[in-house]
Order: structure tokens, then sequence, then C-alpha cells
């Protein structure tokens, strides 16, 4: 496996946390993680490119090309006691090396700049549509777990975290790098062509409790109304899908016994 | 593990790079294809993988699939043993370096790339021209290029942009990964009607458009009657 690494800035941070969040199931994670990059207007640092993401690269609406890529940013408010970084992308490795390789750079980075606390995110798949979504947790410490109580977030006892957002969560535990996972709840829905479809309201309800904890403030109304268009559109789907489902059952509904021709 | 064979020693230093692989209705394959029949480049070197297969477990082969590496082989073509591999040929004039690229399986593909690349910057590449298909409403030729400058300078060719999405294969990933090596790249894509039973089958035509608006680009002249005749036939 080959990495690359583009570094554009060495920036000085104070006592940082580290928010972490690539494309996963309902685009959950990376959601929260790009709504927090464009609202905080945080600051592009690095890229990674590896030989572990898929074999493909993009081509832009404006004809230029884009590599799949994981990156970092950096945020930093004087008046707070933490900056922050941030990681996400357009992609993640698809082998578990790839994972390993991935995860560990990026904790190789978070030991650089000494990060205080990792808030590892990812999604909860309940394989169901959900009125308001509930935000799980789970944290390397028995005094994070007690902070996430304050902020209502349900505990989680038994499951896995599958994949770099997963992983990245783990790993942090070893390298003895305090962490949190936010795991927010999404139905993990398909589109019949097999198309999961994004989920900006299990974003939203996890961005909700991940500001109060690194204490910052980001307008929520633009994700709302997103929210609330994208919550249309999956009610439009279940509907259809529901039809469609009749269609099918009904196309194999053999013809009662009891008609003669 | 992926390797090159020397054949003679390079004299043309930074040529442009044309770059083709067996791709939606082979339109990247005939037009490259096209070009060693007719300008008569030197074969200079040949890239040989582990990682291409001689049978593909994927429908098309340039899109790759973790779980279907394929079967490794030999290849028989008129009598001659082969094994699967990228040809780089060499022309002085244009200086072009026009490869003749293959799909390796999943696991090979970013380490083909980048072996192709390594090769390109031993020759003193800058600029790479790849050339596709694209299945979607629009112009004859569309493109794509690494910076907006190019898009800029295509749109005086008249050559707009037209296609937006993944691109599969050898072609996208030398195309895309030139850019961390600041070798320019444009993409002329052919537009075509994809064959869902057959992705590659033959599209001379595409193929055609793609390489007048190039002659144009290069400023050569090409005799394209024979690639004319098969559009025909």
């Amino acid at each position: 496996m080959t990495m690359q690494f583009k570094i554009y800035k060495e920036p000085e941070l104070k006592d940082p946390y580290m928010v972490t969040g690539l494309p996963g199931v309902g685009y959950v994670a990376k959601l929260s993680a790009d709504y927090l990059i464009k609202e905080l207007k945080a600051e592009l640092f690095e890229e990674f490119y590896s030989s572990s993401f898929p074999p493909y690269v993009l081509i832009k609406k404006d004809g230029t090309v884009e590599l799949l890529k994981n990156e970092l940013y950096y945020w930093k408010d004087d008046k707070l006691k933490n900056d922050l970084i941030i990681f996400t992308g357009n992609t993640q490795a698809i082998s578990p090396e790839g994972q390993y390789e991935i995860s560990n750079e990026v904790l190789n980075r978070a030991e650089k700049f000494k990060v205080k606390k990792l808030f590892a995110t990812a999604a909860y798949v309940t394989g169901r549509h959900v009125e308001k979504p509930k935000v799980y947790g789970v944290a390397t410490e028995q005094e994070l777990v007690e902070e996430l109580k304050k902020y209502e977030v349900l505990p989680m006892d038994a499951g896995s975290i599958s994949g770099t957002n997963g992983l990245l969560f783990g790993l942090a535990k070893l390298r003895k790098i305090q962490s949190i996972c936010l795991l927010s709840e999404t139905p993990g829905y398909m589109t019949p062509s097999g198309r999961v479809l994004t989920d900006v309201k299990s974003a939203q309800a996890l961005l909700e409790v991940l500001s109060k904890m690194l204490d910052i403030k980001i307008d929520m109304k633009p994700l709302e109304k997103e929210a609330k268009m994208a919550e249309e559109f999956v009610q439009k789907m279940e509907e259809l899908e529901r039809r469609w489902a009749e269609e099918m059952r009904r196309s194999v509904t053999p013809p009662p016994k009891d008609i003669y021709i | 593990m992926t390797w090159i064979k020397y054949i003679e020693e390079p004299i043309v230093k930074e040529p442009i790079a044309i770059v083709g692989s067996p791709g939606l209705r082979s339109i990247g394959k005939i037009a490259v294809d096209y070009l060693i029949e007719e300008l008569k480049p030197k074969l200079v070197a040949e890239l040989y993988s582990p990682y291409f297969p001689i049978l593909y477990q994927t429908v098309p082969s340039y899109v790759s699939h973790p779980d279907y590496p394929g079967q490794a082989g030999t290849l028989l073509k008129e009598g001659q043993v082969e094994l699967p591999k990228v040809e780089f040929y060499l022309l002085p004039f244009p200086k072009l370096l026009i490869t003749k690229g293959y799909h390796a399986n999943f696991k090979g593909q970013y380490e083909v790339a980048h072996q192709v690349l390594d090769f390109y910057q031993e020759f003193g590449v800058k600029k790479m021209i790849t050339i596709a298909g694209y299945g979607r409403e629009g112009k004859e030729v569309c493109c794509a290029a690494t910076d907006l400058e190019l898009i800029k300078e295509l749109k005086e060719y008249d050559i707009g942009t037209g296609y937006e999405g993944p691109f599969y294969g050898f072609s996208g990933l030398v195309f895309g990964l030139g850019m961390l090596r600041d070798i320019k790249g444009i993409c002329l894509f052919g537009k075509t009607q994809p064959n869902l039973e057959d992705p590659e089958y033959p599209d001379p035509k595409a193929a055609k458009a793609v390489l007048e608006r190039l002659s144009i680009l290069l400023n050569f002249t090409i005799d394209l009657s024979k690639l004319e005749k098969r559009v025909l036939m």
C-alpha cells in the first residue's frame, strides 16, 4: 500500500480537540464533519492519498478532476480553550489494512498536535425510520462515560463500530488518547436500486450534541431546512417502496383456487 | 511486483503522453491503436504486472471489484505468445509517448498507475491527453482537465465540459494521479451509446471524432480514412 501526503500548512494549535467523520451509512459522520467545516470556516491543512481507496477519480461539474482523498482541517478561536482539528474525506479505505494505515496516520497527527480529546462520529443503524434520531455514545474512560450522561447521550454496552470511523476510536484508546464515539440513529435507508440515502436528520441530531460538547455555537438553520426537505423525500421514498412491495406481492399471489375457467 | 521491460533508449525528451485503454465502447483503445497503426511510433517499453488478468470476472473490465481478481495467464495473438501488458510507443514528431493501457484488477490499479507515472517522469512528461468515452447526452466530444486554465483553453477549440461522475480504470487513475506529480492532463471523452450487453463493444465513430479534435489540438495531420471505413462496416 502506498500513501501520499500533501501538506498545505503547519498550524500551531492550542490543546486541540479532534473530530473525525468519514463517509459511511447515511453519510451521517461525513455530513456532520462537513457541516462543522462549512459553518466554522475551518481551513484545510493536509490531504492523504492512498492506494487503499477505491480505484477511480471523480470528474466535477466544472470539468476538473478530483482524486479520492482524506483531509485534515483546523479551526481556532481565541475565546475558546481548545482549538479544533476535523478529519474527513470523500471516501474511506476499503481494506482493513488500509483502514488501519489511515487511522494510524491520523492518530500520529493527533499525537503530534497533542490532541486532548478525540470525538469520532458514526451511524447507529436501526433499519427503521425514526421521528427523532437518538444519539448513542461510547467512551474510552469511565470519566467520559459520565460526561456523556450530562448531554443525554444514551449508553451503548454492546455492538460494533465498523470502518475507519470506528477503528479510529479503538486505536485512540491504545494510544491513550481520550476518546468518545457518538453514534446517531439512522435507518440505513436504501432505495430499491440499493443506493444509500443521505440522512441529514441524523447528522443534525449528532451535531446538536457534538456542538454542546465542544462548546461551540453553530447555526443549525440551514441544516434544519435541509433535514426537512430530506424528511419529505424519505417519506415519498417509503410510500413508493411500500407500493412497489405491494405490487410485487400481488404479482406472485396465485389465483384463488375456487375459480374455474 | 509490477515491472517495466525497456526496449529502446529514449531519445525524445518531454513528450506529451497520450493514454487510452479498453474502456466504454473501447473508444480509448481504438483511438490509441489507430495512432500507433498510422503514425508508426517506436515501441520503447512494456509494463507487466501480476495484477493484469487475462480473464476478468467483472463486466465491464474497468469497473473492478475487491472480491473478483480475475485469472492470470498467457495470451496467444496471431501465433505469438504474449502476456497482458501496457505498451509505450514514442514518436519524435509530434513528440508523443503513446500509451496503450490495460486494466489491472482492484488490488493493482494504484500500483500500475503509479509505475506508469514513474516512467513518464523518467521521460520528462509534463502533459498528458487521455482518450475515453462517455455515455450521456451532449456534444460529440467533451473534456475534463486537471485545472480550470486548461478547460478555458479547450473552450477556444470549441470543446466544452459535459461529463460529471466517476472515471474508472487504467486511464482514469493515470490521468488523476498525474496531478500529484504536476503532470497537467486533459481528457477527451467521445460521446457514445452505452451497450449494456457488451460495454466494450467498439464504437469507431466516437473514436474518430476524438482523434479529429486531438489532431487539431496538437497540430498534426493524420489520415482517418481507414477508421472512416471501419465506421461504415
